[in-house]
């Protein structure tokens, strides 16, 4: 089911161009993340970056939000260079990120705040997303008592509620438990196909990768660039049990990178 | 681009300290605004603390006896609340029982400054050595007393339940598992008391002494001699500094760097 | 393990507490009246009686309660005050690295000498007037907080600042909704262990010079070997300075919810 490079009606809304990213290391010398990195991604399309642990997936997200820019190499979005952080960009971060002297509802509704929506028209609309992510009953609650799950669910929310065009997220559901996993996937899912968004998904989990992606772009160490590239047909929602997920979850496994 | 910042800044900050001690010049012996009976020159200042080192008038002792004098003073009380302080706090935290009684006395005791004890020891023993060393000495218990008990107090439960499941006696789970863990807080129970201890000193010099470098600057405040009385501030500052190296060599050589 | 709740624990502390004080007294009351330390030292009872007295009768000019509220009018003026600037230059410092190159180095010079050594050169700066206190307790809390402040600045999360840019907030928006919020922790703890060293600048200066305050008790009581009066003293610099305590952490604890980890 490997895929060629095939020209789809849909047009090319993100797009990496000969991107290398290179920091100084501690000691002495550079160290060299990402390099020759080429791909492109289409318009509410959800992709998912596959790789093995440390191999610079978060610095692909990191340079696409604008946090980092690349050495060398550009990169586009909706035809515009990425030139810092803008809120058409929207992240959920691995560590949540929440800003805890907010609540639930301060921090969903924080980007709309921030651009000058006013409060009964920023309130409704974080109202809307709350429901969304199945938190209502919790607005007035802060980060610190909630559970990891609920907490990356106010992440999600955050995002979604500032309106972006891409949504990237950086392993949202790395920190938590396998149960608590597999309901977030589902439920991301239902969000997903309600309010479609381009979405960039880092993981380095198989079969969460297999679940959620319309395509899978397989990477490699570091330096990091695209080793294979899956589009991934199967029906939604997804049976961790079919046999085609299973072929494609052993076919992907077998081509990722286990030498750390 | 990093790197280069930074040096321009460094140069602003010299740039600053030449331009404050300019403006401190100026005020005083450049123009005259200041008298040397209020705020001495920088240039008299550096004349005088050089004048006190060899010179015991106007107060009976050079700079380094005075020095010499509170040293031996702040050091016996002290080294001998460490002593018997932090051992008392472990075996406090240790037997539960100790616990409820003695801490809320303690935490009354250590709302009283260490300089209101020295009317009290004055008229117990004196002006001498005893009296201010018995200050210093409560001042120091109680700091320790209280750091070491809440370091133990700390110590994970996780962490002693393991060790109790590897078959650790009483007493290994406290000297491997709580002392270790405990050792910041103990740390910072030395810090505050020594920086504790050197101000009562100085307190109880400007009450009731005849040497020390309190006595120092109260005397040169009785004759108008500011010149020796900033002298004196910057002894007691800079010493106060190095006091604490040893306390911090100990720290990094035990905790090598790592967090703990 | 037994778990109790809050509430229990909190019961138990006050229970516990006050068992311990009352303890505290007995054992005080029985080695004076039992032992020779009694022929030098007062007992509780003497110096309770004694601070009811002086609540009634004036000790020196005015009363017990004029003298403790001398004392924390004096702190409380160049605390305010201490305070505002502290969390300005704090704030700016860590906020604008060439206000940190200007500030930085003539506060980490100034700030290793212990306030109470700033009491002759205040004497002889502003006399027996109330400016030479002022000018102490400032100096008292002035660096401290500013320190405090500061370093807060410094350890804001990085990716916090990092979301609340993707959200698309501003430098000016960053500062109000992120740096601010940030650092009123460590504002906090720059106030408290501030005011607590104000209190013990204010004794000490009053024990230097003057003629009212709580300092003034004991020194004077030093002076006439009163003992009765040197304890007295002490235990109201205690009470007040626990009260003291008290108010900031109740202070703390509303203001700052979000920071405790709660169960």
């Amino acid at each position: 089911m490997r895929m060629e490079q095939t020209g789809k009606v849909k047009k090319d809304f993100i797009v990496c161009k000969d991107v290398m990213e290179e920091f100084p290391k501690a000691d002495e010398g550079m160290f060299r993340v990402a390099e020759n990195l080429n791909f492109t991604v289409k318009e509410n399309e959800f992709l998912v970056l596959f790789g093995p642990g440390q191999c610079g997936k978060t610095s692909i997200l990191n340079m696409i939000a604008g946090f980092d820019l690349p050495t060398s190499g550009s990169i586009t979005v909706d035809g515009q260079e990425v030139k810092g952080p803008g809120a058409e960009r929207g992240m959920v971060f691995q560590t949540t990120c929440l800003f805890p002297w907010l609540t639930v509802m301060g921090n969903v509704e924080y980007g709309p705040k921030v651009r000058g929506v006013g409060k009964k028209e920023r309130r409704k609309k974080a109202q809307h997303y709350i429901d969304l992510v199945g938190l209502q009953g919790f607005e007035n609650h802060f980060p610190v008592k909630i559970s990891g799950g609920m907490k990356q669910r106010v992440g999600i929310a955050r995002a979604y509620c500032n309106e972006p065009v891409v949504m990237l997220m950086d392993e949202p559901f790395g920190h938590l438990d396998a149960q608590t996993r597999y309901l977030m996937q589902e439920d991301l899912m239902k969000i997903w196909e309600r309010e479609k968004r381009t979405v960039i998904f880092v993981t380095n989990n198989i079969e969460e990768a297999l679940y959620l992606a319309d395509r899978i772009l397989v990477l490699t160490n570091c330096p990091t660039k695209v080793k294979a590239e899956y589009k991934i047909d199967l029906p939604r929602p997804r049976d961790y049990t079919d046999p085609d997920f299973l072929k494609l979850r052993k076919e992907i496994s077998e081509v990722v990178d286990h030498t750390l | 681009m990093q790197k280069k910042k930074s040096k321009y800044l460094w140069i602003l900050s010299a740039v600053t300290v030449v331009f404050v001690l300019f403006i401190w010049w100026l005020v005083t012996d450049g123009l005259g605004i200041f008298t040397s009976n209020t705020l001495p020159s920088p240039i008299k200042i550096v004349q005088a603390f050089i004048k006190k080192l060899t010179d015991p008038n106007p107060d009976g002792a050079t700079l380094g006896a005075h020095l010499l004098s509170s040293l031996k003073i702040v050091l016996s009380g002290y080294l001998l609340g460490v002593v018997i302080g932090i051992p008392m706090g472990i075996v406090m935290a240790w037997y539960e029982k100790a616990d409820l009684m003695i801490r809320p006395v303690f935490d009354m005791i250590r709302t009283v400054p260490g300089i209101a004890w020295v009317p009290v020891m004055v008229v117990f023993c004196g002006i001498g050595f005893t009296s201010k060393a018995i200050v210093i000495f409560i001042g120091a218990v109680v700091a320790n007393v209280i750091n070491a008990y809440s370091g133990i107090k700390q110590t994970k439960q996780v962490h002693l339940w393991v060790g109790a499941t590897f078959g650790a006696s009483n007493w290994q789970l406290l000297t491997k598992i709580a002392l270790p863990s405990a050792f910041p807080m103990i740390i910072n129970g030395l810090k505050l008391s020594l920086g504790g201890a050197w101000t009562t000193i100085v307190a109880a010099e400007l009450l009731a002494s005849n040497r020390g470098i309190g006595y120092m600057i109260q005397q040169a405040r009785g004759i108008l001699r500011p010149d020796i009385i900033i002298v004196g501030m910057f002894v007691i500052g800079i010493v106060g500094s190095l006091l604490m190296l040893p306390i911090s060599l100990l720290e990094k050589k035990v905790m090598k760097g790592g967090k703990w | 393990m037994q778990t109790k709740t809050p509430a229990q624990e909190r019961r138990d502390k006050i229970v516990f507490g006050t068992l311990a004080v009352f303890l505290f007294l007995v054992i005080w009351y029985l080695v004076t009246k039992l032992t020779a330390f009694g022929e030098i030292f007062p007992d509780p009872v003497t110096v309770l009686a004694n601070i009811g007295d002086k609540f009634v009768n004036p000790l020196g000019k005015v009363t017990l309660a004029g003298h403790i509220l001398v004392s924390i009018r004096r702190v409380m003026a160049a605390f305010v005050v201490a305070a505002a600037g502290g969390i300005v230059l704090g704030v700016t410092m860590g906020w604008y690295p060439v206000v940190e190159a200007i500030f930085k180095p003539i506060i980490e010079f100034l700030r290793p000498i212990p306030p109470i050594a700033w009491i002759p050169i205040s004497i002889l700066w502003y006399g027996f007037s109330e400016m030479s206190k002022y000018f102490l307790i400032f100096l008292a809390s002035f660096f401290v907080i500013t320190i405090s402040v500061y370093s807060g600045v410094k350890s804001v999360d990085p990716m916090l600042i990092r979301a609340a840019r993707m959200l698309g907030a501003k430098d000016n928006q960053l500062f109000t909704t992120i740096i601010i919020p940030s650092v009123v922790p460590y504002i906090f703890s720059g106030l408290q262990v501030a005011l607590g060293n104000s209190w013990a600048s204010i004794v000490a200066a009053e024990m230097v010079q003057s003629n009212m305050g709580v300092g003034w008790i004991i020194i004077t009581g030093q002076q006439s070997s009163n003992m009765v009066q040197i304890v007295t003293g002490i235990v109201c610099i205690a009470v007040v300075g626990m009260l003291l305590v008290m108010i900031m952490r109740g202070l703390e604890n509303k203001l700052c919810a979000w920071n405790k980890q709660g169960r």
